[in-house]
């Protein structure tokens, strides 16, 4: 991952004129109010859902942001994953979980890092520690 | 400190502690505090390392420092980066309501699942007589001290172990 950000900014030759592509070489869509999603999704990059309707099984090589205000029912999968609006359903995060203020999760958790802030709301298990399968990489 | 507690008042622990311990106020776990115990209070904060259910009825706090194992029954819970948990969390407001009428609620509530598990109705009044002559359940007397629960629970945990 890291080779490819050099390589990516050494030689801008692939990612110029693109505009889905960020600063790590990975790829990035958001969901917007008027978009909507449902079914399963694998995708090697980053997700936004920011407003608009997504359900069933999102695994994701890159990151998950569910944004203000946005209810998601599915299964994530994604290295870090960020909560501010509901999610209805497990979720994995190789790397690290963030449920901001506003958060409200409901459902089974298996994450390598945990961060809760005050007023976010969690019911479900949670499991932690590192991944011995290493999926999706 | 190894036993039941039941402090009004705040509560700041900086050893080990095993076993139970209930506080109307605050209970503060330090960073090289040791607890093997269930944890009920108002506002609860771990910064050591705690092996227990934890009941917060107002908010629970895991420092990065800290690490829980055990079940959670908060109305708010906040977990810093680094701090290590593992259990279920319950919260929001199911955990809340009860909190203000008395502890012994959220307690009631937390047993809930484990109460059904355990107790599941007495289907025949087993006369102690009869439990004594199968013999089935090696009829020490524990098995006649307990039938009230349940006389089956009574007897499997004696023959389960053995499975293997």
């Amino acid at each position: 991952m890291e080779t490819q950000e050099a390589v990516a900014e050494s030689t801008p030759v692939e990612t110029s004129g693109q505009s889905d592509s960020k600063r790590d070489g990975l790829k990035k869509f958001t969901l917007g109010p008027h978009d909507s999603l449902e079914g399963k999704l694998t995708y090697d990059g980053h997700m936004t859902v920011d407003g608009g309707h997504a359900e069933g099984e999102f695994r994701v090589g890159g990151n998950i942001e569910i944004g203000n205000g946005t209810v998601v029912k599915a299964l994530l999968e994604g290295s870090n994953v960020t909560i501010k609006g509901e999610v209805e359903g497990k979720l994995t995060a190789r790397d690290k979980l963030t449920l901001g203020k506003s958060a409200k999760m409901n459902g089974d958790v298996q994450v390598r890092r945990l961060q809760i802030e005050d007023g976010a709301s969690l019911n479900g298990y949670v499991r932690m520690g590192d991944f011995e399968q290493q999926a999706g990489s | 400190m190894i036993g039941q507690l039941y402090i009004e008042g705040d509560l700041r622990v900086g050893g080990v502690v095993e076993g139970e311990v209930e506080v109307t106020g605050d209970v503060e776990i330090d960073d090289m505090a040791k607890v093997k115990a269930s944890l009920a209070g108002r506002d609860v904060s771990i910064r050591g390392q705690v092996n227990g259910a934890v009941t917060a009825r107002k908010r629970l706090v895991v420092a990065r420092s800290g690490t829980l194992v055990g079940d959670v029954r908060v109305a708010r819970l906040v977990i810093q980066d680094g701090a290590s948990f593992s259990g279920k969390v319950s919260m929001g407001a199911a955990a809340e309501a009860p909190a203000k009428k008395a502890e012994v609620e959220p307690v009631a509530a937390a047993a809930e699942p484990q109460a059904i598990a355990e107790l599941p109705a007495p289907s025949a009044p087993a006369p102690p007589a009869e439990a004594r002559s199968d013999g089935k359940g090696k009829s020490t007397p524990a098995a006649v001290v307990r039938p009230k629960s349940s006389p089956g629970k009574g007897t499997q945990p004696k023959g389960k172990p053995k499975r293997r």
